[in-house]
């Protein structure tokens, strides 16, 4: 279990995530500051939410104005994706104590994701190794939102700028996806519907009606060319 | 900007926590051993490109962006051009961070 192998192998696993995190975390911070959280609130939101894009979200609609049922919605939504990756960690943790498997599920990111579901796939990985790697990414990531929080504007970063950094993420992200016809679709009708929901004056649950309306148009799509 | 204030801060963080959580353990406790319905499947799986695509788009585009000429408004998209390039070279989420900030202040100073 816990092992100082176990504990070495993982801390090898998160380094990428943890130096990511890094770059992420204070500028996330910063926002959090520009809207007038504190280091406290940071480390909540760090601890029992842990969300990149979700801490980046709660500001930029709050600064755009957005109502609070809005932003609930959009980062809910947001995070629906975890589903998916609980649902593919469920055969890894077969026959693991139940605390375990819970605590190694709340803690999956994005990014821990993607580098245990390699381990795992490469074979002589375990759940308690796959937990360590996410909890060493939440200390980077709850550290780096705190010092953010603290340093605030002092360093004088524009926001746009330090904003831009949670964009490059969603970039890459979307870039990353599997480009079959019908994810495509989603993209680029989610994409539209954004736009239309900010020109019809919708900006705050552009982002929600925006992500729907490119799952339903692939829905559809699929269920044509399954028929057709 | 108003600042946001405790009370609002709870609402948004208590919610957000809880549904993200019901999200990560629940399909998890629920799966081990069984299948999700197919049309749910699928419906989750579309999910990751719309949402990213509406992040994306809401980030960079703006009815009124063009209003203030052309370059203002360009920067970011060329910025974001740079950046899934090196996303789709490296599929570093780092490395696109990177080179995101970097284009997007280099292309603001021009």
């Amino acid at each position: 279990m816990f092992s100082r192998d176990h504990i070495k192998q993982s801390f090898q696993a998160a380094l990428p995530i943890m130096l990511g995190y890094v770059a992420i975390g204070i500028p996330c911070g910063i926002l959090c500051d520009s809207i007038g959280l504190n280091a406290l609130q940071a480390f909540l939101l760090s601890v029992l939410f842990y969300s990149g894009a979700g801490q980046f979200m709660i500001p930029n609609m709050w600064l755009a104005g957005g109502p609070l049922v809005s932003i609930i919605a959009s980062v809910s939504l947001v995070n629906t994706r975890q589903m998916l990756y609980s649902a593919a960690f469920a055969p890894a943790c077969r026959g693991v104590k139940k605390r375990l498997s819970f605590l190694f599920a709340a803690t999956v990111t994005d990014e821990s994701y993607g580098v245990n579901v390699q381990k795992f796939s490469e074979g002589e990985w375990s759940v308690d190794r796959a937990t360590m790697v996410n909890l060493f990414s939440q200390s980077s990531w709850t550290i780096s939102n705190v010092i953010g929080v603290l340093v605030g504007n002092a360093i004088g970063i524009p926001l746009a700028i330090a904003a831009f950094a949670m964009t490059s993420i969603f970039i890459c992200l979307l870039v990353t996806q599997k480009w079959t016809p019908e994810n495509a679709l989603a993209a680029l009708v989610a994409m539209v519907g954004v736009f239309v929901c900010k020109m019809l004056g919708w900006s705050g649950p552009a982002i929600l009606v925006g992500a729907i309306l490119g799952v339903c148009a692939a829905l559809a799509f699929s269920w044509a060319k399954g028929r057709g | 900007m108003q600042p946001m204030g405790w009370t609002d801060f709870f609402i948004v963080f208590v919610c957000c926590a809880i549904t993200m959580l019901a999200c990560r353990v629940i399909p998890l406790f629920v799966l081990k051993g069984r299948n999700l319905p197919e049309g749910l499947e699928k419906a989750l799986g579309f999910i990751p490109p719309a949402a990213f695509a509406a992040l994306v788009a809401n980030d960079l585009l703006e009815p009124t962006m063009f209003d203030a000429g052309l370059w203002p408004a360009a920067a970011p998209l060329v910025a974001a051009v740079v950046v899934g390039l090196v996303a789709f070279k490296t599929k570093s989420l780092l490395w696109s961070a990177v080179a995101g900030v970097a284009a997007y202040a280099l292309l603001s100073l021009i």
